[in-house]
């Protein structure tokens, strides 16, 4: 990278309020190591305890889904791949994280997320208690790998309706670029 | 029976189950890669446990201070082991430590007070921050 592009990366994080940027190669290690740094930027952030509790549920929950669900890089040796920005701007806290996903979930994807757009947050609770007991998940659910809880829990901690994004891989039909972001 | 004990990781809680005193706790933070990997094993030894007690007042002291979503799944089959035990054979204080400012943890906490009524629940806020 020319050092001109990268001022420009960098003036463009700083403007975007980025404090943590990663992109490459997913695996639980290279999440604690993450989450540890995160950790550590929060507090010192001055950030409310509370908020910073929820910005690290959010960051959690987002990199372990694109971990557990994102299929292997078609152009890498066969690692998972996703990248992940957690910012502040306007006193609030956001976080983005983009991952590869097989296109024959998309649908699926936005069945999920569509209606935690609109809910209140009394609505979200519901939903999520309703699902916390719901013993019928894995007949209901064969793809999910979790507790279904996931985009729930995002929607949860989140102040604004959170915003997702699917879009093609040039070259790649049966893959997508999934984005998601909260706003905390 | 032996009692279980497992180290506290950076993303995985101390347990330390001392059934030789009926006294059950757990510290730290849960975000395993594979909560089931890591939960059920736990769930087992409990399970194992309240199979062959009667008659006795167990102690829970619930002291974590985050858990992701897999996580919260296993905890609630958890709890409900916990009350199944409490409606028959055993009495069963469950301790919910929680941060004084931690409202995510406080309600899940009276969630399960609210669904699992044989526990005798407590909830004490105080300072985790250094839990």
């Amino acid at each position: 990278m020319q050092l001109d592009l990268f001022s420009a990366f960098r003036n463009s994080a700083d403007f975007n309020g980025v404090l943590f940027y990663y992109n490459g190669q997913l695996s639980q290690n290279v999440i604690n190591t993450m989450s540890d740094t995160l950790k550590h930027r929060l507090e010192n952030e001055e950030a409310a305890q509370a908020k910073a509790r929820k910005l690290f549920s959010s960051f959690i929950e987002m990199v372990q889904n694109a971990l557990h669900y994102s299929p292997p890089d078609p152009d890498g040796n066969g690692e998972k791949v996703g990248a992940v920005a957690v910012g502040k701007q306007d006193n609030k806290f956001y976080i983005v994280c983009g991952n590869l996903v097989e296109s024959q979930y998309a649908a699926r994807i936005r069945e999920k997320i569509e209606p935690l757009r609109s809910m209140t947050l009394d609505e979200i609770k519901k939903a999520y208690r309703a699902q916390l007991k719901n013993d019928q998940h894995e007949n209901e659910d064969s793809v999910s790998k979790g507790a279904g809880l996931g985009f729930l829990t995002v929607a949860r901690d989140a102040s604004e309706p959170i915003e997702y994004s699917l879009m093609n891989v040039p070259a790649h039909d049966e893959l997508a670029y999934f984005y998601l972001k909260a706003i905390v | 029976m032996h009692d279980f004990y497992l180290a506290r990781t950076s993303h995985s809680p101390e347990i330390n189950f001392q059934f030789s005193r009926h006294h059950l706790s757990m510290t730290g933070e849960a975000y395993p890669e594979n909560a089931n990997d890591f939960f059920l094993p736990v769930l087992g030894q409990l399970k194992h446990y309240l199979d062959h007690t009667d008659g006795q007042h167990i102690v829970f002291d619930f002291r974590l201070t985050y858990f992701n979503s897999a996580a919260t799944k296993m905890l609630y089959t958890l709890f409900g082991l916990l009350n199944e035990s409490a409606s028959t054979r055993n009495r069963i204080t469950l301790n919910w430590f929680h941060d004084v400012e931690d409202d995510t943890i406080l309600e899940f906490g009276e969630g399960i007070q609210d669904d699992f009524l044989a526990l005798d629940f407590h909830a004490i806020a105080e300072d985790l921050a250094a839990a």
